[in-house]
């Protein structure tokens, strides 16, 4: 299953896609249109791009210090956050318990998670996590 | 709400306070951290301006969209390899990936004042 679809999976999580590096090409699921989800890839690509050239300064300052590469950010809104990793984005709603899940969910997408955190998060939100995941 | 309260969030290794332009006010380390005093200035910094642009992004987009529920930004974390650096209201900290509680961490930092 995609990562974006794992994430539509958790109650609470309002649109997941995932964007390109280069170019305008990005897919999504949730409560987006087509062209807020456009949008949507093209504010956090140039985000991220922005925060991975504040790392790069970090770097410089102090060679190894933990940060670089980065892996993504979190905006916290009032009752909204925008979760980023890698190039996959996330809204979710401000729910208790929410927000490290889906950092959970995204975070192994980029190998950071040593455990199998999937079938964790698919047992938590009930069903059949064999099905769900394979 | 203290520097010393917010070294009991799960997995910190820097508590920071900071001005409302950037500026590193104050910070406690927890030992063997390879952070200094200089890279937490500079993440303050980094993290004002995220913030500021975070705001704007989210005025934007909830006058573009219709959507509410962005505006005001409560906080920012920019996720690195090892660690996170978590702020809001003009306190920060920074907490190990593997360990990070991010709603703990914005949680703690929403009931500091400056």
């Amino acid at each position: 299953m995609r990562i974006i679809s794992q994430l539509m999976q958790i109650p609470g999580v309002i649109a997941a896609g995932e964007y390109a590096y280069r170019g305008d090409r990005y897919s999504f699921e949730g409560n987006l249109s087509a062209e807020h989800a456009r949008m949507a890839s093209i504010l956090c690509r140039s985000n991220t791009l922005s925060i991975n050239m504040q790392s790069e300064i970090f770097s410089s300052f102090a060679e190894d210090c933990g940060c670089k590469p980065v892996q993504g950010w979190i905006v916290r809104g009032r009752d909204t956050s925008v979760c980023v990793v890698g190039n996959i984005f996330c809204f979710c709603q401000n729910t208790p318990g929410l927000l490290n899940d889906v950092m959970t969910i995204m975070r192994a997408k980029v190998g950071d998670i040593e455990e199998n955190p999937l079938v964790y998060m698919y047992a938590k939100i009930g069903g059949d996590v064999n099905e769900k995941l394979y | 709400m203290s520097l010393d309260r917010l070294m009991q969030v799960p997995g910190v290794l820097a508590a920071f306070q900071y001005s409302d332009k950037g500026d590193l006010v104050a910070h406690q380390l927890r030992e063997g951290t390879e952070l200094t005093p200089q890279v937490l200035d500079l993440l303050a910094h980094t993290c004002v301006a995220n913030m500021a642009v975070a705001t704007l992004e989210a005025r934007g987009w909830e006058a573009l969209t219709g959507q509410a529920g962005f505006e005001p930004v409560q906080g920012f974390s920019l996720v690195g390899l090892d660690w996170s650096a978590v702020v809001g209201s003009n306190f920060g900290v920074v907490v190990r990936n593997r360990d990070a509680d991010y709603e703990e961490a914005f949680s703690a930092l929403g009931q500091c004042k400056s």
